[in-house]
């Protein structure tokens, strides 16, 4: 699909896509739900500084990024795919995020029990993350795109890779867990925009 | 391996080797292979240690291709960067660290030691707990809500600063048997409280302690034991009501309802009143008024808003010989005093049937009111119908004599009685 097939005035668009209306309003919903969880989670990657002690909040504080299984940040390519492939990575990486952020809730609330504010945060997170996972795979099936993912059984047995592989980071010493955790609040700040940003270009009126 | 010298109560976080992940996860702290990165351990890891202790750490640098050197690296802790004199190279590989007089921790997540290369990348991280075990929780006290449920607040000891998380847990067994029990509902009336919901026994005595346990350490507070009649207290009397007394300028009455929840509980209650004026923060209390519902307040200002508050205590419930606790204060409910020409005494008390006379302005009329009876009443018992009588006469005399001298309107006569 070219990248024109993204685009909600396309005349060549497949005529079995859901009606135009619902289309652009389910579209819009969910470009508003990303814009306002991009809000979110930089103020969680604020607070989880905030509550890790310096260097974490120090500008110029720049520990390895090192990947997390399963899940990367968006890569440079990532702008120059089709819109359908870009929403795909979109959701999977959203639906990759929700368990890590489960790991990093728990570790917190065993580092810093007295912070429930960033507790209450970390768990919005995940159910977020989930949620707009949820609402770019249904613009997808509403675009006439598959959302073509792993099967399901392959994609549960990877989420439960991450999440021992994360539960291992956390035991190698508080310090790496506190890095894991930053590095997961800033994957999911970085992936919320990109789908913000990505539905933005969908919105008829936006960004081509 | 050198290691920090924790007082005798410390206990070191002593972590496994960090595991080697199957997957492509990379943790700070281990190898990865050929790609030419160095990265270290630092020991020990993760530490818990006693305000003023000292600590020896080392950073052990490796990589690939081997033969990785401590030349250049340095400790930052918290961000900051420690003196070169603090550290020393051990050998090729590793550099030691010497910190003494250790100050209790910045953060509860642990202070940030961290090992850098000579470009100031991080090659490992641990995390210092530095504190002081906790000190025994006392001062507990514990109310009941109508019989319903159990709270209880403690102090912390040492005013709760050991610079590290300190969990505080409430326990509490019945005297004679049964098993210790956990409070689960925590913070419900401050920071060190906690609410016991259901399933409380009446007339029979419960033992209650506060457990505070850090990473250094554990204290006991000593037992309370008490038996839930003894301390329970109510919601605040309802439906209060505050009017005037007919054209008293100087009185207010109060009423108000007894607690519904104990209504079919056999007690005396006990009340208190509260009132203030209106620009006021000054409250004026009231006290014993013992089981009625009803109250009226003297020697007020005339022309002026008062605020009243009344609280309950349920003593003596079901034969109970303790004091009872003292319920909130209602909601303030406002009234005025009617005008008058003639300035009034300043603030007065609430008196009780057949109570004693109380200090202050109310006094001065009573000792007036005395004299007034013995020239005119029949018979020696006093009596607050009486004393009501005399006020609305001596009111009646003061308007009647500013009409003759021409400040009040006629055809005001008499007085309403309350």
């Amino acid at each position: 699909m070219s990248r024109r097939e993204g685009s909600l005035e396309d005349p060549q668009a497949d005529s079995s896509i859901s009606p135009l209306p619902h289309l652009e309003a389910k579209i819009r919903q969910t470009h508003s739900l990303a814009r306002l969880l991009t809000k979110y989670a930089e103020q969680l990657l604020q607070e989880y500084v905030q509550h890790q002690g310096d260097p974490f909040g120090l500008p110029g504080f720049s520990p390895p990024r090192l990947p997390v299984a399963g899940l990367s940040a968006p890569a440079p390519g990532h702008a120059g795919l089709p819109a359908p492939e870009r929403l795909r990575l979109d959701a999977a990486a959203l639906s990759a995020l929700q368990p890590l952020l489960d790991v990093v809730r728990r570790h917190q609330a065993e580092l810093n029990p007295r912070a429930p504010r960033l507790l209450r945060r970390l768990e919005d997170a995940a159910r977020q993350a989930r949620a707009l996972g949820a609402a770019v795979e249904a613009v997808l099936a509403a675009l006439g795109a598959e959302t073509r993912g792993p099967p399901a059984e392959p994609a549960a047995a990877a989420a439960a890779a991450a999440v021992a592989a994360a539960t291992a980071a956390t035991d190698a010493g508080v310090f790496p867990a506190k890095v894991l955790g930053l590095r997961v609040c800033g994957l999911y700040r970085e992936w919320v925009s990109r789908t913000e940003g990505d539905l933005g270009q969908l919105v008829p009126g936006g960004p081509a | 391996m050198p290691a920090g010298r924790p007082g005798p109560a410390a206990q070191s976080a002593r972590r496994p080797p960090p595991l080697l992940p199957l997957l492509l996860l990379c943790v700070l702290g281990a190898p990865r292979a050929g790609s030419g990165a160095h990265t270290a351990v630092i020991s020990p890891q993760d530490p818990t240690l006693l305000i003023g202790s000292s600590l020896q750490a080392t950073c052990s640098v490796h990589g690939d291709p081997p033969g990785a050197t401590a030349e250049g690296l340095y400790w930052t802790l918290n961000g900051r960067r420690l003196a070169p004199e603090l550290s020393r190279v051990l050998n090729a590989s590793t550099l030691a660290l010497a910190l003494a007089n250790l100050n209790g921790s910045r953060q509860q997540s642990g202070d940030n030691l961290v090992c850098h290369a000579r470009d100031g990348s991080i090659l490992a991280g641990s995390c210092l707990y530095v504190g002081l075990p906790p000190e025994k929780p006392f001062n507990i006290s514990c109310w009941s809500k109508n019989m319903k449920d159990l709270t209880c607040r403690w102090t912390p000891g040492a005013h709760g600063e050991t610079f590290l998380h300190t969990n505080y847990s409430l326990k509490y067994k019945l005297r004679w048997y049964g098993q210790d029990n956990t409070c689960e509902e925590y913070h419900t009336v401050g920071p060190h409280s906690c609410h016991i919901p259901k399933d409380l026994a009446l007339f029979t005595p419960y033992e209650i302690w506060v457990e505070a346990t850090n990473r250094l350490g554990s204290a006991r507070s000593d037992v309370l034991t008490l038996d839930i009649l003894d301390v329970v207290t109510t919601d605040p009397p309802p439906d209060v009501h505050v009017s005037r007394v007919g054209g008293l300028e100087d009185q207010l009455s109060v009423r108000w309802v007894s607690p519904p929840a104990l209504k079919d509980f056999l007690f005396q209650a006990k009340y208190q009143i509260r009132y203030r004026v209106e620009d006021s923060v000054d409250w004026k209390v009231v006290d014993d008024v013992s089981n009625q519902t009803s109250c009226r307040l003297a020697g007020l200002k005339p022309g002026t808003v008062y605020f009243v508050q009344v609280r309950c205590n349920p003593f003596g419930i079901y034969g109970s010989k303790k004091a009872g606790i003292w319920s909130e204060w209602s909601h303030p409910t406002a009234a005025s005093t009617p005008r008058s020409e003639r300035p009034g005494p300043g603030g007065g008390a609430c008196e009780p049937r057949g109570g004693e006379p109380s200090s202050g302005p109310v006094r001065r009329e009573l000792k007036q009111f005395l004299g007034w009876l013995k020239k005119h009443a029949y018979c020696s018992n006093l009596s607050f119908r009486l004393y009501d009588q005399w006020r609305a006469w001596m009111q009646k005399t003061h308007k009647t004599r500013n009409q003759d001298e021409g400040i009040l309107p006629s055809g005001r006569r008499g007085t309403t009685r309350g």
